[in-house]
């Protein structure tokens, strides 16, 4: 049964990508879990290696980090498309990465990242060798609901691990790290001794101790709630880490340090040398709209998805270290943006102060604009249309330097097509 | 009477426990359209323990949303200080409360499995959550003293208004306090509860404006006009709502 499911699955794939009808990603497997609910938890062969990455931001990125790093290092893999994330992503995966006329899949390893409300139906659907867990941030509260709800689901999921899964942690977010405590699983910390001069910021979620719910105190924040936390209350502190610094950091920002050493903490967990992890770093590429990089006319853009207020302060500063001079902020609210945009209000747009060139654009352009306007700056653009608002910003930026576009979701696939006339992967 | 040389001091009630839906805003344009104005601005930051002197001094409240868990802690330090934000609203100082902070000055809050959380009882109004789906989606709302509010709502529970308390306004597309009396809101003495997220106040300056005047008239015992300013972009801000729930504004 699951042959011939696997094998219309690789058909209506293909007849997809012929026709051009969407990018294939979900629809194969949702029509194999109409089937047989089942599919994913029958198809992937014994000695495939699961990988489940979760979190608000970085799964993609880190799925590419650790599915590079593999590759790299000789392992064959199979993974789902970024932000087809939900359980036909996921099923979509498997279709994809099963060799015709098989009947299960048998990479060496399958990497999944997995949306946050979708991490424990797949944990109950796949036995996962590895677990990942970011970060969780305010992100969609329309659609995922606030981030408690989501670390009580997590919590359950996790009780349910076998001893044979490890579970990685990022031990500077104090919900995520004290969800290892008291588990069968292996539980392995990555975490950053970086800015002891750091303040908690405006917005920060996690503040509050996980144990007993006292405002935490901190020897150091990165950024956010993230950072080596304590509570002079109860004594709770951040578990004593496994990693804290690598020496290859392919591409900038302080939110990729973690995303690059929770791949290496998984890679090290596999017995691979850090030599060899070293090696494949430095030939990663970014995934799509994170940070990567197009050419027009001679000007650099490069694509910043920025998606929440985490994500999008951490772009903006990420930008200001690189003395960005021309900026174009998109932002949507269509399903995939989350429909409230009331997010924008909790970034620090302060951060924009030295920027000549600031354009805002996308189906909610004005209300950016309005946030803009209230941090008293004056000297921006807007131009409802995304195509215009990129000309536009590219007219201003001078040659030699680069136009940073901070999309949202929806507003980064439509900036790709823009630019390359590109298929979404 | 200008407003030159005044000055207002808005208190920020539990910014940590209470800021989920961007209520940041509110402040920022509370401030920043006082400051516009030359009307000096000292924002106070309120947070748990919540002291009832510090309460006494602003002529501004401010009250946001919060998770769950937060909530708990809130409604723990709030019961204690009943009296002193209780006395405040009492006394006629102007305040915006939202969302979960609406519903804490209600009577009380019954949640799906029946648990009844009493509230602060200062706005005669209840709370109920069936457990059912949330009211999502962009809100829009016609009052009589500050024209159409634009805005989201994102709230589980269903508020439910008594006689002793007026609704802000009348739903003409979502859903408000409940859903099906196409009420939104509540305004007592100069307080005003809603579930506008947005946040409220930077698509809506009208409503900014008309409690800075309060606050002003309420600490200087006199009337004062507020000098136009230019809100030409959350004009287009509203429009682009407004087109799309295919209402007039």
């Amino acid at each position: 049964m699951n042959i011939l499911i696997l094998i219309f699955g690789k058909l209506i794939s293909s007849i997809s990508k012929l026709l051009n009808l969407g990018n294939g990603s979900t629809w194969p497997g949702h029509i194999a879990l109409k089937i047989n609910k089942n599919f994913i938890k029958q198809t992937i062969g014994s000695k495939t290696k699961i990988i489940l990455v979760a979190g608000t931001n970085g799964k993609t990125t880190t799925s590419a980090l650790v599915s590079h790093i593999l590759i790299q290092s000789g392992f064959s893999v199979a993974q789902n498309k970024s932000g087809a994330n939900l359980l036909n992503g996921a099923a979509s995966a498997i279709i994809q990465g099963t060799k015709l006329f098989s009947a299960k899949i048998n990479n060496d390893y399958l990497i999944l990242e997995v949306d946050e409300n979708n991490l424990p139906l797949i944990i109950n659907q796949a036995n996962a060798t590895y677990v990942i867990a970011l970060d969780l941030f305010r992100d969609q509260l329309d659609r995922y609901g606030e981030i408690d709800s989501i670390i009580k689901k997590w919590k359950n999921a996790f009780e349910k691990l076998s001893k044979n899964t490890t579970l990685i942690l990022n031990a500077d977010d104090p919900q995520v790290s004290y969800l290892g405590k008291n588990l069968r699983s292996k539980v392995l910390y990555f975490g950053l001794n970086e800015n002891d001069q750091g303040r908690i910021e405006h917005g920060a979620d996690s503040i509050f101790c996980p144990k007993c719910q006292h405002l935490l105190d901190y020897k150091s924040i990165t950024f956010s709630h993230l950072g080596n936390w304590f509570c002079s209350n109860c004594g709770e502190k951040r578990p004593d880490l496994n990693v804290s610094r690598f020496d290859v950091y392919p591409i900038p920002g302080t939110y990729n340090k973690y995303n690059i050493l929770a791949a290496i903490l998984l890679a090290t967990d596999q017995r691979l040398s850090e030599k060899l992890i070293a090696q494949a770093l430095k030939s990663f590429k970014p995934a799509f709209g994170r940070q990567e990089e197009f050419e027009v006319d001679g000007k650099k853009v490069k694509i910043f998805l920025s998606k929440n207020p985490t994500s999008f302060n951490e772009s903006l500063s990420t930008i200001s270290d690189l003395k960005a001079k021309n900026i174009l902020i998109a932002l949507n609210d269509r399903i995939p943006d989350g429909l409230d945009v009331s997010w924008i209000w909790d970034t620090n747009t302060s951060l924009l102060k030295n920027i000549p060139n600031i354009t805002v654009s996308g189906d909610r352009a004005y209300d950016m604009a309005l946030r803009i306007k209230y941090s008293e700056l004056e000297n921006f653009r807007i131009f409802e249309d995304l195509s215009d608002a990129i000309k536009k910003s590219l007219e201003q930026t001078k040659f030699g330097e680069t136009l940073f576009i901070l999309p949202t979701y929806s507003a980064m696939l439509e900036t790709r097509k823009i630019l390359g006339g590109r298929k979404i992967l | 009477m200008t407003q030159n040389h005044k000055s207002l001091i808005i208190g920020w009630i539990y910014p940590k426990l209470m800021n989920v839906y961007g209520d940041r805003g509110n402040i920022i344009t509370l401030r920043k359209r006082c400051q516009w104005r030359d009307i000096e601005v000292e924002i106070k930051y309120l947070d748990a323990p919540l002291l009832e002197e510090d309460l006494e001094k602003c002529d501004l409240l401010m009250m946001g949303g919060a998770q769950d868990e937060q909530q708990k802690i809130v409604s723990r330090d709030l019961k204690k200080k009943n009296k002193a934000l209780k006395s405040a609203i009492d006394k006629g100082i102007p305040g915006l409360y939202v969302c979960g902070a609406y519903q804490f000055l209600g009577n009380y809050y019954k949640e799906a499995d029946g648990t009844e959380i009493p509230g602060l009882g200062i706005f005669d109004l209840h709370t109920i959550n069936p457990g059912r789906e949330r009211l999502i989606g962009n809100l829009a709302v016609q009052t009589d003293f500050v024209g159409n509010l634009i805005g989201f709502e994102n709230h589980g529970g269903r508020t439910y208004l008594g006689k002793n308390i007026k609704p802000l306004g009348t739903v003409s597309s979502g859903f408000g306090n409940n859903g099906e009396d196409k009420t939104e809101g509540a305004v007592y003495k100069n307080s005003i509860g809603t579930y506008f997220h947005g946040p409220i106040l930077p698509k809506n300056p009208e409503l900014a404006d008309y409690l800075i005047k309060i606050s002003l008239k309420v600490k200087y015992k006199e009337d004062f006009e507020l000098e136009k300013l230019d809100d030409s972009v959350a004009d287009s801000a509203r429009k682009v709502i407004a087109k799309r729930l295919s209402i007039a504004i």
